[in-house]
């Protein structure tokens, strides 16, 4: 099964020119468990790229991996001609590489909007001298910064919870500004660590529109999910992960047809 | 010279027993709450002068004040796990827990000065006198001999508890992770309790035999306390192995500075080493790998 | 701790900005006036006191309340001010205000040497590596004796020089009132700078920097440079307020710099509100002024400190800030402002 897998990968082994984002053999051990073993993938520009497998398939790793929270034990990545092994997290973000996180990681002492505004750390333009005595570039920046994150709120529909604490959204409410953060860094490749994770039915609906809009309007999106009806409905293409390796990869009616992926998820205990 | 470096090395062992006595409580808190106690230290001096004033207030038997130490220190423990620690964990923060502990050292410390002032009281344990001779030309006397036994029983006592009685495992369990402890019908906060109930014996154990050998003041444990941390950094943050070993350096390294170096010299070669600890490897010298889960 | 929809901490408004600048206004006044109302000397030298302790509150409020990175060694940038400034003046015959300068700097260095050999420690073991520089940093202070003297101490350090400005009397910083005036305008100066920065980009990369570093770093904040920065501003004005300790109380002893000296800092740090600017200004004057009025229980001053950091945090852990605001609550002006925060 596996076997079946790798030779199909083997195929299909991507070459960096052209792709948006390109990795190659990715590695990452913690300890004694090989999270992530020979991993390749290639990302095209535009579209919904989701990444799938039973728990503990080394999904989440291999996110952190692109999104630069952990560095790999081996292998290459290139994102839109830019080498990223090696370069840290933070830098990763001006390329415009964004990601939310499966935990909430919410800036729980400041408001809604001050939550967004925080995330666009990368696009204040003020003059050095201006943070201590602000001047008008400083008041541009600022107005400029509001309403920008103002209008993300829009777009997450949490416009009218902008000055409120994040502490006390509601969850489903909290996944939304966790998406509207990572908006504020204007990325070209946004990746989402199972952004549906607990939400109901109508709030899943709600972030399908979202991130249909988001394609759209030309994001490269890339979803690490366990709701397969949300992966079948929105991806182009699906990478199955299983015990950190490459199990299979296609469009969603080819995953749902291949019997190595049913048979991993079937076979799977947790 | 041989016999200077063997005298050395004993007198090691002895301040390293200690050392590890009171970085066994700090080491087990954190095991458990991942808490800092500042307020471990007045533990060890309130311990000291329990026993003094046991012994010299009413004429009770030395030995006996070290028990005597050990259950004002557990009392100790209660008290402060009651009023600042289980109050403060609802609340989920990392670091109001220690400035609270802070606090109360501070507290402790000072209501100790007012009420015992700060000149210092000379707790002469009748042991202290007596010699024994070793091979090579060393001694030892009979209060340090006291020292290293007592702490040494309490140590293997204590590790024999953690690793195979039901109770120890338990809180190795909830050192482990909390919430599953708690599902699997384990107390989380009776054995917290117990924890710190234990480690401010401890404490206290330490303090009492610690009294006729360091100049017993208010500030006496702040003295230790200090190294403690370092010792508790070095072994690691909740690893009993780590501290043992790491407490019994500490002591080495301590009266071999003193000795051929210079005595005022000690305490920045400790602090040095702990700082390098820190800097090439903060889990201690028997890491013990806590995963961030993202 | 936070209620459902609570208004969040305030973010300018107009209506704030012009409070802002009208409580600026009071302050300088109150500096101004102040040497008038008190002419004691015994209570001038509190007051100078009290301007160094701002300065030392605000300063680590600045790297734990704001940048949330626990140190414990704030005693150590304090001493390295004083020790520096005051031997680059006597043993080198630098001039003051340069001495002062590099003194900040010699501060700053070290505190940014600290972060940054702490880069990767969290929580509790930054906090016991600045304990351990600070505990190093004393005792080389007091064993080093060639150089400081060691616990015999520095003697005679002399305030700073005259200032002579063309047409205007000299100003002679012998005199307690003109200390008063120079140490506290450089305090408030201070209060104004770490005010506008935190009112800044800086200040929410700060927070965030606190709350969360992962997530910080996952919008391109670099987390290192911004904690290196925090300790260097921090521990810059720490500098300044030893240098000024030094020429002021004119002798310089290891233990003015131990490490419960660290804890008291902090103490008015966390009574006053940490993370709030203006609580760590109240801290340290309630923490430096109250223990002297209620005099005659000279030795209960830690024991109060000790007290009152305890009892703030378990009850009170936004200190006097959060009190206010309780207070401010209860009168009803929460609605006002909520008020002002929606219409924008």
């Amino acid at each position: 099964m596996i076997a079946s897998g790798s030779a199909a990968a083997a195929q299909a082994r991507p070459t960096a020119a052209g792709v948006f984002f390109y990795g190659a053999g990715l590695h990452k051990r913690f300890g004694g468990v090989q999270a992530v073993r020979d991993i390749s993938l290639s990302i095209p520009r535009g579209g919904v790229f989701a990444i799938i497998g039973p728990n503990g398939a080394g999904k989440s790793t291999l996110l952190n991996l692109m999104s630069g929270l952990y560095q790999p034990d081996a292998g290459r990545m290139i994102f839109d001609g830019v080498d990223l092994v090696g370069l840290p997290a933070h830098k990763r973000v001006r390329l415009g590489l964004a990601r939310t996180f499966q935990k909430l990681r919410l800036f729980k002492q400041l408001s809604v909007l001050g939550n967004v505004i925080a995330a666009s750390h990368i696009h204040h333009d003020i003059p050095a001298w201006q943070y201590v005595v602000h001047g008008a570039a400083f008041g541009r920046d600022h107005r400029r910064c509001r309403a920008q994150a103002i209008k993300l709120l829009d777009f997450v529909g949490l416009e009218g919870r902008a000055s409120v604490h994040a502490a006390s959204l509601a969850y489903g409410e909290q996944r939304m500004l966790e998406l509207a953060r990572a908006l504020a860094t204007s990325p070209r490749l946004l990746m989402l660590d199972e952004p549906a994770a607990g939400l109901n039915a109508a709030e899943v609906e709600r972030l399908l529109e979202r991130i249909r809009l988001l394609r759209e309007h030309g994001m490269t999106i890339v979803v690490v999910e366990h709701n397969m009806d949300l992966v079948m409905e929105i991806s182009d293409r699906v990478l199955v992960m299983d015990y950190g390796q490459h199990l299979f990869e296609g469009t969603p009616a080819e995953v749902q047809a291949n019997p190595s992926v049913i048979a991993a998820y079937l076979g799977a205990t947790t | 010279m041989l016999t200077v470096a063997l005298q050395q090395g004993i007198n090691g062992i002895v301040f390293g027993s200690l050392y590890v006595l009171v970085a066994l409580g700090l080491t087990l808190i954190y095991g458990v709450l991942v808490q800092i106690n500042f307020a471990h230290a007045d533990v060890v001096t309130i311990g000291a002068f329990a026993a003094y004033f046991f012994t010299f207030a009413f004429g009770g038997n030395y030995l006996i004040s070290i028990g005597v130490a050990l259950m004002v220190g557990a009392a100790l423990g209660w008290l402060v796990n009651a009023a600042i620690f289980a109050p403060l964990r609802e609340r989920g923060s990392e670091l109001l827990p220690l400035i609270a502990t802070i606090g109360v050292s501070i507290l402790l410390q000072n209501a100790m000065l007012l009420w015992f002032g700060p000149i210092p009281y000379a707790f002469d344990s009748p042991y202290s006198n007596k010699v024994i001779r070793l091979w090579g030309g060393t001694f030892i006397t009979l209060q340090n001999l006291i020292i290293v036994l007592v702490s040494a029983l309490t140590i293997v006592l204590l590790y024999a508890f953690m690793k195979f009685t039901m109770m120890g495992k338990a809180l190795r369990a909830v050192a482990q992770d909390r919430e599953t402890a708690g599902l699997m019908g384990i107390n989380p906060n009776q054995l917290i309790m117990l924890t710190f109930v234990i480690a401010s014996a401890l404490a206290g154990m330490g303090g009492a035999m610690l009294g006729p050998i360091l100049v017993l003041t208010p500030f006496a444990g702040t003295s230790v306390i200090v190294k403690a941390f370092a010792i508790v950094i070095i072994g690691g943050f909740g690893n009993v192995e780590g501290t043992i070993i790491a407490g019994l350096l500490v002591g080495l390294i301590e009266s071999y500075t003193t000795q051929f170096v210079n005595p005022g010299l000690t305490d920045i070669v400790v602090f040095t080493l702990l700082l390098l600890m820190l800097a090439l490897r903060p889990t201690g010298l028997i890491a013990e790998k806590r995963e961030e889960n993202v | 701790m936070s209620s459902e929809g609570r208004p969040a901490l305030p973010v300018l408004t107009n209506r704030v900005r012009i409070s802002r600048r009208g409580w600026f206004l009071v302050a300088a006044a109150i500096i101004a006036l102040l040497p008038f109302v008190i002419q004691d000397s015994y209570w001038r030298t509190n007051l100078i006191v009290c301007a160094i302790n701002i300065m030392l509150a605000i300063g680590l409020d600045f790297i734990l309340g704001y940048a949330g990175q626990l140190n414990l060694g704030h005693s150590a940038f304090y001493g390295i001010g004083a020790y520096a400034s005051t031997l680059l003046i006597m043993k080198l015959g630098v001039p003051f205000w340069m001495a002062f300068v590099l003194g900040m700097v010699l501060s700053s260095m070290s505190g940014m040497a600290l972060s940054i050999f702490a880069v990767r420690l969290r929580g509790h073991y930054l906090a016991i590596a600045s304990l351990g520089f600070a505990v190093i940093v004393h005792q080389v202070l007091l064993n080093w004796i060639s150089l400081t003297q060691g616990p015999l101490g520095i003697y005679a350090i002399k305030p700073p020089p005259d200032i002579a400005l063309p047409g205007l009397p000299i100003i002679s910083f012998g005199s307690t009132a003109n200390m008063f005036y120079l140490v506290a305008s450089f305090a408030f100066l201070f209060y104004l700078l770490l005010d506008q920065l935190v009112r800044s980009p800086i200040g929410e990369t700060l927070t965030a920097i606190r709350e969360d570093e992962i997530s910080a770093s996952s919008f391109g904040i670099n987390c290192t440079a911004w904690k290196v920065f925090a300790f260097g501003i921090g521990s810059a004005l720490a500098g300044a307020a030893g240098a000024f300790y030094a020429s002021f109380v004119g002798t310089l002893v290891p233990d003015a710099f131990i490490i419960t000296e660290s804890f008291t800092i902090l103490a008015m740090v966390i009574v006053g509100g940490m993370g709030t600017l203006i609580g760590p200004v109240w801290g340290a004057i309630l923490l430096t002024m109250l223990p002297e009025l209620l005099r005659g229980f000279g030795d209960l001053r830690l024991v109060f400190y000790g007290a009152a950091l305890t009892l703030v945090v378990l009850f009170m852990p936004g200190g006097i800030v959060q009190a206010a605001q309780i207070f401010r609550a209860r009168l009803g002006r929460l609605a006002t402002a909520t008020d002002a925060g929606m219409r924008r």
